[in-house]
Order: structure tokens, then sequence, then C-alpha cells
């Protein structure tokens, strides 16, 4: 079997807390000892209530955040070795979509700019027809390209922060809560729009949520995590049939359905 | 047939600026009982927060309305500010999505109760005021009452806060509440715990509610009845069974169809199965022309032709499995073919 795209052992994070206001000198754990592991063409589901540090966890992935110990390899390499160089390239590998798109995209440029920078920053160039294929890709037309974020609505923006996330053919997309801000109707297109990157071209998906019908529908495997651990892991259709541990089953409880009893 | 405790005919709402005025609401009627939770849903754009505004007379600058708004008698359209300030509070008061913003951070818990009580009735002196304070705090979950009235709003975690702000907009028994997304910034945990609050406290006092939401789930656990609002305009009203069961209006079946559920790979053993999403985003009644505004993303359209262009539908009655019940649909279909058909 093929090397894990993401494997994180015994990782922690520890956030000093300024003045020691609330939580004591010895800073705040968001992160405590956690493995686990995203196979290839694997979607992960990371639930879990706010706080629980599933966004710091999701970050420490692309070097977003420095652990402060333990190991992360992506896609084989060990990620705190890197150097400035070595983390750019590991970020063509491993691309991020972000819950608000409005501010994860410049105001100030036009699709254009904001897709041509990404090859840019990797120092490749790019012509208008590998563009034009990218938006199609996310299901916009070519009309995008000269819009500004203003200009576009939120699922279209968040086709367009996707978008961006694919430019480079990453083999792993992180995405944090990336239909949370989004309206129901347009919520499914985006997820859909995932559901389908994954199936058609083998990209491996580490999703962050809180809402667990989301998860359930797009993730292969599930990691609840509760306090800065993960209580819980295991097949997706498992997790929800039989939830084991008391914060999965209070979550899975707590979730309303649009469904009336019989 | 007792007077209902909100009553509103017609109501428009438009913005003005730069010359132009444009209508965000447009022709709702709506009638709300003691006693009973009406669900307004909607997505962006859809005028469900603007009614609920319109309701309290809280319209931003440049927002105007028009046609009539009855809460427990009091017209609220021509009352003038003294009248206002008397029905806010006492006859209606509202809770929004944001807690924090809805607290002032300078004032402890306490104080924000027992201002509202005062406002009220100034014959209440300070120390009964706070008394009702702890009270109220009491009844509304919050643990060592006594001790929480001197917190202040950033000691509370999210879910304390939004019990806090519910405390405070029903210390006066008010007759309807408007509950603007109380629930949409926690965790389902504390969301269910709130909404279960929320449906106490309603029993007790018998008081109506309005809730605004964007989730079907949300919809599903409390209301009674349901209003889905498109571009400003009523797409379909009806009982919550009604709603649910057989809904007449190709976008309430859509967005029932997009909302991701629970139990939805159970349903198909174990295959993945695709949301079924509306195509486009959802349009304002300010970008709308004639016709029905949900035309250009409706899978039916093409079934009906023409006059889904160039006709704007009204509501008009279906068939309701309710005694008495009413339920209304502005779509020129009169019966809706199967799901797989309306949402593709």
């Amino acid at each position: 079997m093929s090397e894990p795209i993401l494997e994180m052992s015994d990782v922690s994070k520890r956030y000093r807390t300024a003045g020691g206001f609330g939580r004591g000198r010895k800073g705040f754990l968001a992160v405590d000892g956690v493995s686990l592991h995203v196979e290839r063409g694997e979607a992960l589901g990371l639930v879990g209530e706010s706080g629980s540090g599933k966004s710091t966890l999701a970050r420490m992935a692309n070097g977003l955040v420095v652990p402060t110990s333990g190991t992360v390899r992506t896609d084989g390499q060990d990620v705190a070795g890197l150097s400035r160089r070595g983390l750019r390239r590991l970020r063509r590998n491993v691309a991020m979509v972000f819950q608000d798109p409005l501010a994860s995209l410049n105001p100030l440029q036009t699709v254009r700019q904001t897709l041509e920078n990404v090859f840019r920053a990797h120092g490749e160039t790019t012509s208008t027809a590998e563009l034009v294929a990218l938006l199609e890709s996310v299901g916009l037309g070519a009309d995008y390209l000269g819009r500004y974020p203003h200009e576009a609505s939120g699922g279209q923006l968040q086709r367009v922060a996707v978008a961006r996330a694919l430019a480079l053919k990453p083999d792993l997309i992180i995405a944090d809560e990336p239909t949370s801000a989004l309206d129901v109707s347009v919520r499914a297109q985006i997820l859909n729009l995932l559901a389908d990157l994954q199936r058609d071209q083998g990209i491996s998906f580490l999703h962050v949520s809180h809402d667990l019908a989301v998860i359930r529908l797009y993730s292969d495997r599930v990691a609840v995590m509760q306090r800065g651990r993960i209580v819980e892991t295991g097949p997706s259709d498992e997790i929800f049939r039989s939830p084991q541990h008391p914060c999965t089953r209070a979550l899975v409880e707590a979730t309303p359905e649009a469904e009336l009893p019989a | 047939m007792p007077d209902p405790v909100l009553q509103v005919e017609d109501l428009c709402v438009s913005f003005t600026s730069g010359g132009v005025t444009a209508d965000v609401v447009r022709d709702l009627s709506v009638r709300l009982d003691g006693g009973r939770t009406l669900a307004v849903v909607g997505e962006s754009g859809s005028g469900k927060t603007i009614t609920g505004r319109a309701i309290m007379r809280l319209l931003p600058r440049g927002a105007s309305a028009r046609g009539r708004i009855v809460v427990a008698g009091r017209e609220m359209l021509s009352a003038d500010e003294r009248e206002l300030r008397r029905a806010r509070g006492s006859d209606v008061a509202m809770v929004f999505q944001d807690s924090m913003s809805a607290l002032s951070p300078y004032l402890d818990i306490g104080a924000h109760i027992a201002q509202a009580v005062r406002l009220h009735d100034p014959s209440v002196t300070r120390r009964a005021a706070r008394a009702r304070a702890v009270e109220m705090l009491d009844r509304v979950g919050i643990p060592e009452p006594a001790n929480a009235v001197c917190r202040f709003p950033h000691e509370f975690s999210g879910g304390m806060r939004q019990r806090a702000v519910i405390a405070m907009a029903l210390v006066n028994r008010p007759a309807l509440l408007i509950a603007d997304e109380p629930t949409t910034a926690l965790d389902v945990t504390v969301q269910a715990q709130i909404l279960a609050l929320l449906r106490e406290l309603q029993q007790e006092y018998g008081m109506a509610m309005l809730l605004i939401s964007h989730d079907f789930g949300v919809v599903g656990s409390v209301a009674d009845d349901v209003l889905v609002l498109y571009a400003g305009r009523q797409a379909e009203y009806g009982s919550l069974r009604d709603i649910f069961d057989q809904p007449a209006h190709p976008y309430t079946v859509g967005l029932r169809a997009a909302t991701p559920r629970l139990d939805a790979r159970l349903d198909t053993g174990g295959e993945r199965t695709r949301l079924r999403a509306i195509p486009g985003a959802p349009t304002s009644l300010r970008d709308a022309g004639p016709g029905c505004a949900f035309a250009p993303r409706c899978g039916l359209a093409d079934q009906v032709g023409e006059r889904c262009v160039v006709e704007t539908p009204l509501p008009t009655v279906r068939p309701t499995s309710e005694s008495g019940g009413l339920h209304l649909a502005a779509c020129h279909l009169d019966r809706l073919p199967a799901l797989q058909e309306v949402a593709r």
C-alpha cells in the first residue's frame, strides 16, 4: 500500500496566552497528542464543536500552524524539517479552501489576477486557455476572469476559491468549513463540486466542519474531536449508525433533521 | 376565533437610495395566534430579516413599509415613537443571531435585564428590578443566577449569552417574540438546548413566536406553521406537515432536497448520494423583472412555458391534511410532479 498523503503522529499545539488571562501561564492546549492519517484519494471528515481544535489541526497539515510537538508528514515529507522553499513546494501539493470566500480573495484583484498569482508564486506561467479551463472545471464561465470579488455572489466566489486551490493540481485539499457561509441552495452545489473532484481527479480531502450532515454526505472516514483530542474515528457509515463516544452521540442527537417523525 | 397576536396585511417594504426605489418585500400577509410558532424560511435577500424588523418598526434608514401590521391590537405602522417604545419589549421583543452585539460590553448582565424592566414600569425599584433579573436568569437555565447577574457579556459563552438575551427579551412577557436566526452562531448541542428553551418558555407564557431561519432542520423541530419566502414574496405557506409532506412550490421542494441529512446514506445502502442542488444563486426582488422570481432556477418552468416569465404567480389555496388548515403556494403549476423532476 502506498504511503498516506497526510500522516500526523502524536501532534500537539499549545498556544501561549497573553498575560496569563483565564487559562493560566501554561497557555492553552488546543491540540493534545493527536494521531491521524488521510489515505490517498480518501475524504476524511473532521467534526467537533467550536474550540475543539479542528481548525488548528487542519492548519498544521500544510505548515500554516507549527506544532509544539509531534510530527506531521505530508506526502512523505516531514513538514517540520522544511525550509521556506520546501514549504512553498509543499503548498503546491496541499491547497486550502476557507470558510469565507470574500475574506480569502483580494478585493482589489480580478479573478484572473488571483489565479495568475498562484502560478507566479510557484514560478510558472499560464495561458488564458488554461485559466478558462480551470474556471470551467468549477462550473464558471470565461466571463468571470475579468470580475472583481464584489461582482460575484458568495457561491461563485467559493467556486473561484476552489479553482485557486485546484490551479496547481494538488493531491490534498484542506477545506475548513467551505460551505458554512453559503446559502442552502448554493451549499449543495459546492458540496457536489468537491465530491466530484474527489471522485474524478482522485484528490484527497481533509474536510473540517461542525455540520454532521455535511460530513456524513461526503466523507469516507470521520474523526470526532473534543477538547483537542480525537475521541472517535471510523468509517462514516459506522460512526453515524452507531456512535460510541458520548461526544459523538451528543452531536448526532443534537443535529436537527429536516424530517418529521412518522 | 380569538384575535391573532400578529396580523400582517399586504406588507411592502421598499428601499430608496439615489432617487431609486426598490421593493424588498412585496404583498406579504401573515396571521399568527398566541402559543404558536411561525417559521419564516428563506435565503439571503429573501426579505425574512427585513420582515421581522418591519414588525418591530426597526427598519434601516432609507427603508419604508406600507400595508398593515397589527401586534396585540396595536397598529405598528401608524404608531408614534412613544407608542412604539411601549410596544417594543412588552408587546413584541426580538432576539438576534449575534448575542454579543445585542449586549453592551460596559453593562453587567443584570443591568441589561433590570433596565428592560424599569423602562416599562418606572415604579419598580432598582432592587426589585435586579431581583427580577436573577429570577429571569434562573428561568432561562443560567446556573448560579445570583452571581451571574454581576457578570459581563464577555465572561459568558455564546450559548449563555443567548440565554441572557432571551431573558432580557422575555422579562416583560411580550405577546410576540421574533427570533432572527437565534441559534445560527451556536454549536449544535447548544442549539438544541436553546431551541428547547424557547419552546418551553413559549408554552409557559402562551406567546406567539416568529422564528426566522434558513435551516429546515431547525424549522422542523420548533415550527407549527411555515412561511417560505423567495425574493421578497411569499412562495409557500402552510402547516409544518403540509410543507414537509406535500410541498406545493418547486422552491420549497428544491430547498429541502438541497439540505444535507444525517440519515442520507442509510437510505441508499451506503452508496454516496449527491445533493440535489438548485442551479444559480438566490435573487432579490430588486433584480427580479416581471414573472416568477424563481423561474430562472426552476426545473419546472419549461413545463408551464411563457406564463412563468410574464406573469407573477399569486398565492392560491392548495390541498391540506389539517382540518381547517390553510395551505398556499404561489406557483402556476396546480400540482407538482415527482421530486426527481422538480429538483434536477
